[in-house]
């Protein structure tokens, strides 16, 4: 079932892709950024779509809704400085011990729940899924240690300030330049590059100040919520 | 605490679905559109909506931050499309570059997707400020409910992990921590302790929370819910201009007349097309003319 739904969804992007190179359909007219639009929501439709048909747990849920929260309330005092973004820290953390859906599932939420007292723009659904596949990326390292590397996290939380900011430069790109070539893709990026430094930065201190604690503390939550089992959910 | 602010305006009175379809169709159509008039007609009716609905305040903070956006835009396509035929300054020649080459139709390009990137901020800048987000959260909640779940427990949990951040400092600061030290690190060192507690308490929050779930039958059995909408007649009449403006805007992609041509060299303005942009403001200002009546006629405010 679940290898059909991942092909579906392929599918479904391919499709996208296709409509937009092949002239004489509406979405050939409708620029990048649409499509770029629909292909972020498929992405995002189907990790949502996956841990809905999961039934989590009640323990799982408020997991959740806490890490987002924390992640988003984080985000706010450091919204004043342009690329320092404690949530990316917190987002990675918690999938890195938490696992790839945890991951996602509250980078995205982290997002949508902060902008909701930032203010929501066009960047919302890039943030959605940035955040979420930072959460991704570190619960895929996290999966292959069977510690906690500080060092590779930081490595990667560091990595993930450019990324981040190459990841969001590309509806900027995609939705306002034109022609869409190597030239002002580079140029693009270089406008971006401070901010992505200090995001960078921002990870960098973040891991090494609070990566190993937080770990911990994480940690010994999940062994907690998991020797004692509320109940599996049968709905 | 949510950026949201009740106001006794048409828009927010709006049933939530009749909003996020006025936002979703302008912010759709500003992507299908890239003809500089029409743009400009939905930048206008959006500006009309948005001093109806009493947002002019937030709306320009949003600006003043677009301008940033908006400069860069038009400074990448300025400096780096050789398209146009109407030079307006050659400069040197700038390594990554070559020959700076400024032309009028890169410059309108770029004011043109600054156009465009205004009304997808505005319509944003409407969802914000102008719909509830408990209500939004109802509205896209039966069919993501776990979802929507922990997206409306992430924000009711906002204030209370602010309190705590707020109380927990305040104690350090009463055993003599010094928050305000000059030594960023030194500062930062400070903080570590306060952060770890409150991660520590929002967890055993958190597994409260997902007891009391339990207790109230989370899981238990399908989830069941009841939600029932009120549409008035502003509700229907504010719906069917929505449509009906998304109707056309979709009629004119589909014909292939919501483009414009900015290379090689701009195309005039048509009568025709200045026609269609002013029926697309029509439709979509519609909300602002139906509030100006709302606010000046009681009768019609009685009747809607």
């Amino acid at each position: 079932m679940k290898n059909k739904i991942f092909i579906l969804i392929i599918l479904l992007m391919l499709l996208l892709l296709i409509f937009g190179l092949i002239p004489n359909n509406p979405l050939f007219s409708a620029n990048w950024a649409l499509i770029s639009f629909l292909f972020l929501g498929v992405v995002i439709f189907s990790f949502f779509a996956s841990f809905e048909l999961r039934h989590p747990s009640a323990k799982e849920i408020s997991l959740i809704a806490t890490m987002a929260a924390l992640a988003a309330v984080a985000r706010v005092p450091f919204a004043i400085l342009p690329g320092v973004q404690p949530t990316t820290f917190l987002v990675m953390i918690t999938g890195w011990v938490f696992g790839i859906q945890t991951g996602f599932v509250v980078g995205a939420l982290a997002a949508l729940s902060s902008n909701i007292f930032l203010g929501q723009g066009p960047w919302t659904p890039w943030q959605m899924f940035c955040w979420g596949m930072s959460g991704v990326s570190a619960a895929l390292l996290g999966g292959r240690n069977k510690a906690f590397d500080l060092l590779s996290f930081t490595i990667l939380a560091t990595a993930w300030g450019y990324i981040f900011g190459w990841l969001m430069n590309i509806w900027h790109w995609v939705g306002y330049i034109y022609p869409l070539n190597w030239k002002t893709f580079m140029a693009t990026y270089i406008a971006s590059f401070p901010f992505d430094t200090l995001h960078a930065l921002g990870n960098l201190v973040f891991s090494l100040a609070f990566g190993t604690t937080f770990y911990h503390v994480l940690w010994r939550f999940k062994r907690k919520i998991s020797v004692i089992p509320l109940n599996h959910n049968k709905d | 605490m949510y950026a949201y602010k009740e106001q006794d305006k048409l828009f927010q009175s709006l049933c939530c679905e009749v909003s996020l379809s006025y936002i979703a169709a302008l912010v759709f159509l500003s992507l299908f559109f890239s003809h500089p008039l029409y743009l400009l007609a939905l930048f206008f009716a959006l500006n009309l909506v948005i001093l109806s609905a009493g947002i002019v305040r937030q709306w320009l903070t949003y600006l003043k931050f677009s301008l940033t956006l908006i400069f860069l835009i038009i400074l990448v396509n300025a400096l780096f499309v050789r398209a146009g035929a109407t030079v307006l300054l050659y400069g040197v020649s700038v390594p990554l570059i070559g020959n700076i080459r400024i032309t009028l139709e890169a410059l309108c390009y770029g004011a043109g997707m600054g156009l465009r990137l205004l009304v997808m901020l505005g319509s944003f800048c409407l969802l914000t400020y102008a719909v509830h987000p408990d209500l939004i959260l109802k509205t896209l909640g039966g069919g993501w409910s776990k979802i929507m779940l922990a997206l409306g427990i992430s924000l009711r949990l906002f204030p209370l992990i602010t309190d705590d951040f707020v109380r927990i400092t305040e104690a350090q600061r009463c055993r003599g921590v010094d928050f305000k030290v000059r030594n960023l690190r030194q500062r930062l060192e400070k903080y570590v302790p306060v952060l770890h507690t409150v991660l520590l308490s929002s967890l055993e929050r958190s597994f409260q929370l997902a007891e009391s779930l339990h207790s109230r039958g989370y899981g238990t059995t399908k989830r069941t819910n009841c939600r029932e909408v009120l549409w008035r007649p502003r509700d229907y009449l504010v719906i069917v201009t929505v449509l009906l403006g998304s109707a056309y805007g979709m009629a004119l992609v589909l014909t292939g007349r919501n483009g414009y041509g900015y290379y090689p060299k701009l195309q005039p303005f048509k009568e025709q097309e200045i026609i269609i942009a002013v029926c697309l403001a029509l439709f979509f200002c519609f909300p602002a003319l139906l509030d100006w009546g709302w606010e000046k006629w009681r009768f019609l405010r009685s009747k809607i």
